[in-house]
């Protein structure tokens, strides 16, 4: 197939589809294609779309690929069906931060973390399903274990959890806001090494019982 | 944290309540809604006055964290438990430093500022993530995704029929006749099984992945064999989950037009009515 034809077939099975498609999806269903081949011409289309400045490009999404408007096409976009706009508290913010590189993790841990009760924020962010239930710690009083979801990553447009900011990313940056401070801490633990497979939480949940999530 | 007895002068946010609090110059002109607990607070303090937090005048914090708890308390706030704990912690911490390094501290590690120190770090990289994650686009807010989720289609072209209570029991019986004969040694085991746990597992699995098949689920979600009194209860835990509308109970319709195949589970559509496990919190 010439990549032309092979680009055609992406956009539209990237349009019909209700949720991020993998390049190995992608690859096995365009013909004569792989997962690789599947992500440079997703790349090639990008570039076009920029060259003609289109309102949207094709985002790697929770490990797979979507159609997304343009940021700053937002305020239109909104206009199409009122939603209420999604609120993230600067507290949830962080209870999220913790879970997504600690995960899974207990709501004690959190807790030690933050220093302050997060009993109510977790139900909220179990709510808004961007946390979910990964399970008990088996340890006396067997704590629930709380770790992100898929759909935390489609929310905040991440690629996997390897797509957060590194430890050493998040130093750098504090190191700008307070110039005077130049000492390197001890490490927190960098987020799931699966970049790839649906760029799920679970690979690094510890419970034997929690199988990659599908979409 | 707003005190209900409060006079009509101290209506509004907690928020309005601080600002006029600018007199004295003190390091107390803050609002407090801005903050997070006491590490955040601490934090402020620290870069409010531009404190090395690595090497942390521990009296100097503890006084301002102290003045701050007092204009709460003049202002008749209930102060959270966090807050009083960090200043009994800054006043043990304080105290240690007054005294002469002796054999006793050396023994736990020298600086008695060690432990706050690193936590304050923690929190701080934490915020930081949280900063970094909040200035991203957002789906739903900043950017939309191409909706083909309006168009669900059934998997594989499977016509499905909501499925009978008959059919349901058979299931149960199926899998009951299967672990009887696995424990036939009858084994009494302390262990308390809630119907509420099972939903919660229930769940968690229709949240990994969107189908699961009936059978799969009454013979075991954490790995062990489950015994009869927990094939029960997961059952009864599915039937309450359908009833409040949390999934769906679904049966592939034959080519004969009769129902056949496994009877899958399926999460229902609306997210929002997913309930949320009261003993989770």
């Amino acid at each position: 197939m010439e990549p032309q034809d092979r680009r055609r077939v992406l956009e539209a099975l990237l349009l019909s589809s209700p949720e991020p498609v993998t390049p190995a999806r992608l690859g096995r269903i365009v013909p004569e294609s792989s997962a690789r081949e599947a992500r440079e011409d997703i790349e090639a289309l990008n570039e076009g779309y920029a060259a003609e400045s289109r309102g949207f490009r094709i985002e790697e999404i929770s490990g797979g690929f979507q159609f997304r408007t343009l940021p700053e096409l937002a305020d239109f976009v909104q206009q199409l069906e009122p939603v209420p706009p999604l609120r993230m508290s600067r507290a949830g913010l962080e209870t999220l931060a913790i879970i997504a590189y600690k995960q899974p993790v207990t709501r004690a841990e959190i807790e030690h973390v933050r220093g302050v009760d997060a009993g109510p924020l977790l139900r909220g962010l179990l709510e808004r399903r961007l946390v979910r239930i990964a399970g008990h710690r088996e340890v006396p009083g067997r704590p629930i274990l709380y770790a992100t979801t898929p759909r935390f990553l489609e929310v905040f447009g991440l690629a996997g959890l390897s797509d957060l900011p590194t430890l050493r990313e998040i130093e750098e940056l504090l190191r700008d806001r307070m110039p005077e401070s130049d000492d390197a801490p001890e490490m927190i633990a960098a987020p799931g090494g699966d970049d790839g497979n649906e760029g799920d939480a679970s690979a690094v949940a510890q419970d034997a019982d929690a199988p990659p999530q599908t979409h | 944290m707003t005190n209900p007895s409060a006079t009509p002068p101290i209506a509004g946010t907690v928020a309005s309540l601080f600002e006029p609090i600018t007199d004295a110059g003190s390091a107390c002109a803050i609002r407090l809604s801005a903050f997070e607990g006491p590490l955040d607070l601490l934090l402020h303090l620290i870069r409010q006055n531009e404190l090395e937090i690595t090497d942390l005048p521990i009296s100097q914090v503890a006084n301002q964290y102290l003045e701050y708890l007092d204009v709460l308390r003049e202002l008749n706030l209930d102060l959270a438990a966090e807050y009083l704990v960090m200043a009994a912690t800054l006043a043990w911490i304080k105290s240690r430093m007054l005294l002469p390094p002796d054999a006793e501290a050396e023994e736990e590690g020298g600086d008695p500022r060690a432990e706050l120190v690193a936590r304050l770090l923690e929190y701080q990289r934490y915020r930081e993530v949280a900063d970094t994650l909040g200035a991203r686009p957002l789906l739903g807010r900043e950017v939309f995704a191409a909706a083909g989720a309006a168009i669900a289609l059934p998997p594989e072209g499977e016509r499905e029929i909501e499925v009978g209570l008959l059919q349901l029991v058979e299931a149960l019986r199926n899998v009951l006749r299967q672990t009887q004969a696995n424990d036939s040694i009858h084994e009494v085991v302390g262990e308390p099984i809630t119907v509420r746990e099972r939903m919660v597992l229930v769940i968690d699995a229709l949240e990994r992945s969107e189908v699961v098949e009936l059978e799969d689920v009454l013979r075991g979600l954490d790995g062990s064999p489950p015994t009869r009194p927990i094939i029960v209860a997961t059952f009864l835990a599915i039937l309450e989950l359908a009833k409040i509308a949390t999934l769906r109970i679904f049966q592939s319709l034959g080519d004969a037009g009769a129902p056949e195949g496994p009877i899958r589970l399926r999460r229902a559509i609306d997210p929002s009515a997913v309930p949320v496990p009261a003993e989770s919190f």
